[in-house]
C-alpha cells in the first residue's frame, strides 16, 4: 500500500479521496490553487502544496507543476479525481516515466477511449452496438453530408476530443449541416485543442444508462451494475440513480455484458464507466463513450453495493487483487443522487457569491459529499458543484421520498442552487414512474 | 521512509507456534522502533509478515483544523510596507547556489539589481534561475537551501530603497 498519495484535484472529490486515504492509513498531500488555499480539503489533508494561481490552466491543469509537487513531497502516487488531468494520457505517461503511480487505467486505455470517434470503432469491433454514424472523424463537409444522409436526420455532431456532454450540436436537416459542422469545429478546436468531429444518428427520445466497471492488474474485471443519468440539462447530469428503473431484464443484462466487452477490449484496469443510450422507443441500446476515470455519480453505486470505489482504485493501483468475483457483488435497494450546483434553478446561470449558511441534510440513509463550509466564497474559476446529496432506500419509492425529505431540510444561503429544480423533477410523473428520457429533460429545463 | 524490507533468517530449528509468535512480537517492536509500516522475514521454514494496522481512528477534532496549515512566515507582520517580496513562481526545490560547490547567488545584506539571478528552483531536474524583480538590498532570505517550495511561497525580502 502507498505511504503517501498526492491528490491533484479540489472540492468534493478531493475530500472524498482524502477520507478513503485516511481509512487506508495513507498519508495525503493535496495540490491546490491559490483560490482553494482555505478550502476544506486543503485544511483536512495531511499536507498541502500550492501549485499555481487561480485559473485552472495554471494550477489544476499544470502538468509540470503537479508532477513537481508530487516529487518534492515524496508522494508515490497521484489520484487525479475527475475532470482536470484525470483523462489526460500525457499526464499518465509522465507519471509512469517519473516513477509515480497514476491511480487510474493505463495511458494506452485513456488514449484509446479518449478519442471518442476511435472508441466507437473499438466498441464495434468488440461486438458492442454503437449508434449508426461515421467510423472516423469527418474529413470534410461532403463526408458529413454523406454520413448524415445515410444515418438519417436528425444527427448529432460531436467533438472527437470532447466528451462529458460538451462540444455537440444537433442537426435536423441537410441544409444545416455545413454551418453546424463549421461551428462545431471552431468550438472543439478552442475547447479541446482538436477540431475533429464525428457524426451519429440523434436518438430523439433517449435514456442515458451507464455501467460501472472495475478491473485489477491480474485481469479480473467485473461490473457493479448500471446507473440511470437521464435527468440532464444540455448533456450535464443533474440527478442519477442506481439501479436503472423500468428496464427489461435482458436489456440490463445486455448492458452489463457490453460494458465488460468494451472494457476488456482495452485491457481496462481501475474504475471506469461505459456509457450507453437506450432508445426509449425501440428499446435498443448503443455505446456512446467510455469514461476512463471515477465519475461524479459514483456514490449511488457505492450505496447499493457497499463497495468503496475510491478504495478499490487505490488498492488496484497498489497492485492488490480485487479479491472478489462477479458473483460476490450484491446490490440492495435503490440509491439516488442530486447534484447541488451554485446555479439558478430555472435558468441554470451560475450563481457566484459567498455561502453564508450551510446545513447539510442527514439521518437514516442520507449521505452528503461536499466541501462546503459557511462562510465560503465559491470560487468562480471552476465548476459550480457545491454538494452531492445521496440517499439510499429499500426500494425506489422510499429513495425518492427520502431524497425529497433530505432536500427539503437542506439550507444553502448566499447563492442560488439547483435544489428547487431537483424537487420539481422528483415530483414529476415521468420521473416517479421511471423511464425518464431526454424529452422529459428538455421539457423540465425549458426556459 | 516506511517501506517493507525483506531479510533472510539463517535456518534454525523447527519453527513451532511459540517461536513464530515470538518472532512476530519482536518484528512488531522493530516496526515501531524503525518507523516502518511493514516487515516481512523469510526463513527456510516460515515466512512472517508484520504490518501496521490502518491508521488509528482519529478522534474527531474539537475544532476545525486551522485555516492556514502552511509554515510560511506571516511576512506582512514582520516587514515594513516598502519591502518587496520575491515569491516562487513554481513548485520545486530551492537552492541558494547554481551547484553544491558554488557560492550562493546572494547573502542577506547584498545589493542586487533588477533581473539579477537570486536563486535556483529545481523542478523535474530542470534548474530554473529566479530573478529579482527589483533592485535593492536583500533584507531577508526566508527559505533554506534544499527546501521544497510551493507556488507563491515568499523566498526573499528586498528593500528597494537601498
Amino acid at each position: 500500500m502507498f505511504h503517501k498519495i498526492l491528490i491533484a484535484n479540489r472540492g468534493e472529490i478531493a475530500l472524498r479521496i482524502i477520507r478513503t486515504c485516511r481509512e487506508l492509513g495513507v498519508r495525503t498531500v493535496i495540490a491546490h490553487s491559490t483560490a482553494d488555499a482555505q478550502s476544506l480539503p486543503v485544511r483536512l489533508a495531511d499536507e498541502s502544496i500550492c501549485v499555481g494561481p487561480d485559473d485552472a490552466r495554471s494550477s489544476y491543469l499544470n502538468l509540470a507543476s503537479i508532477i513537481s509537487a508530487a516529487v518534492v513531497t515524496d508522494s508515490e502516487a497521484i489520484h487525479p479525481g475527475y475532470g482536470f488531468l484525470a483523462e489526460n494520457p500525457a499526464f499518465a505517461d509522465i507519471c509512469r516515466a517519473c516513477g509515480l503511480t497514476f491511480i487510474g487505467p493505463s495511458p494506452e486505455a485513456i488514449r484509446l477511449m479518449g478519442d471518442k470517434a476511435q472508441a466507437r470503432v473499438i466498441a464495434r469491433q468488440a461486438g458492442v452496438p454503437v449508434v449508426p454514424g461515421s467510423e472516423l472523424p469527418l474529413k470534410d463537409e461532403d463526408e458529413a453530408l454523406d454520413v448524415a444522409d445515410a444515418a438519417g436526420y436528425p444527427v448529432i455532431l460531436k467533438a472527437a476530443a470532447g466528451g462529458g456532454g460538451r462540444g455537440m450540436r444537433i442537426v435536423r436537416s441537410r441544409a444545416e449541416v455545413a454551418q453546424a459542422l463549421a461551428a462545431c469545429q471552431a468550438e472543439a478546436g478552442a475547447a479541446f485543442g482538436s477540431s475533429e468531429i464525428y457524426c451519429e444518428k440523434f436518438i430523439e427520445e433517449a435514456r442515458h444508462v451507464e455501467v460501472q466497471v472495475l478491473g485489477d492488474r491480474n485481469g479480473m474485471r467485473l461490473h457493479l451494475g448500471e446507473r440511470d443519468c437521464s435527468v440532464q440539462r444540455r448533456h450535464q447530469k443533474l440527478i442519477e440513480e442506481s439501479p436503472a428503473p423500468a428496464l427489461p431484464a435482458e436489456t440490463r443484462a445486455g448492458l452489463h455484458k457490453a460494458a465488460l466487452a468494451a472494457a476488456a477490449s482495452v485491457n481496462y484496469v481501475s474504475a471506469g464507466t461505459v456509457e450507453f443510450l437506450v432508445d426509449a422507443r425501440s428499446g435498443h441500446f448503443y455505446f456512446i463513450e467510455m469514461n476512463t476515470r471515477i465519475q461524479v455519480e459514483h456514490p449511488v453505486t457505492e450505496m447499493i453495493t457497499g463497495i468503496d470505489l475510491i478504495r478499490e482504485q487505490i488498492r488496484i493501483a497498489a497492485g492488490e487483487p480485487l479479491g472478489y468475483r462477479q458473483d460476490d457483488v450484491r446490490s440492495t435497494g435503490h440509491a439516488l443522487e442530486c447534484r447541488v450546483n451554485a446555479e439558478d434553478p430555472v435558468t441554470f446561470v451560475p450563481s457566484a457569491g459567498r455561502v453564508t449558511a450551510w446545513l447539510a441534510p442527514g439521518g437514516f440513509g442520507v449521505r452528503v459529499d461536499s466541501h462546503l463550509m459557511a462562510p465560503y466564497a465559491v470560487p468562480p474559476f471552476y465548476d459550480s458543484l457545491l454538494a452531492k446529496i445521496v440517499v439510499h432506500g429499500h426500494d425506489r419509492a422510499e429513495a425518492i421520498a427520502r431524497m425529497r425529505r433530505a432536500l427539503a431540510e437542506t439550507v444553502v444561503e448566499g447563492v442560488k442552487t439547483t435544489i428547487p429544480f431537483h424537487l420539481k423533477v422528483l415530483t414529476d410523473p415521468a420521473f416517479v414512474r421511471g423511464g425518464f428520457t431526454s424529452v422529459d429533460s428538455a421539457r423540465l429545463t425549458a426556459p | 521512509m516506511a517501506r517493507a524490507r525483506r531479510a533472510r533468517l539463517p535456518a534454525s530449528g523447527p519453527p513451532g507456534d511459540e517461536r513464530t509468535v515470538e518472532l512476530a512480537r519482536r518484528l512488531a517492536t522493530l516496526l515501531g522502533e524503525l518507523g516502518l509500516s511493514e516487515i516481512e522475514i523469510e526463513s527456510a521454514e516460515v515466512r512472517v509478515r508484520v504490518q501496521r494496522a490502518a491508521a488509528p481512528v482519529l478522534a474527531p477534532p474539537a475544532t476545525l483544523p486551522p485555516a492556514a496549515p502552511d509554515e510560511r512566515p506571516l511576512v506582512t507582520d514582520l516587514v515594513s510596507p516598502t519591502l518587496v517580496t520575491v515569491e516562487a513562481p513554481m513548485v520545486g526545490t530551492f537552492y541558494r547556489a547554481s551547484s553544491p560547490t558554488a557560492d550562493p547567488y546572494v547573502q542577506e545584506g547584498d545589493a542586487v539589481k533588477e533581473g539579477q539571478v537570486v536563486c535556483i528552483i529545481e523542478a523535474m531536474k530542470l534548474m530554473n534561475e529566479i530573478e529579482s524583480k527589483v533592485g535593492g538590498q536583500i533584507a531577508r532570505i526566508l527559505v533554506e537551501n534544499g527546501q521544497a517550495v510551493e507556488y507563491g511561497q515568499p523566498l526573499f525580502l528586498i528593500d528597494p530603497q537601498s
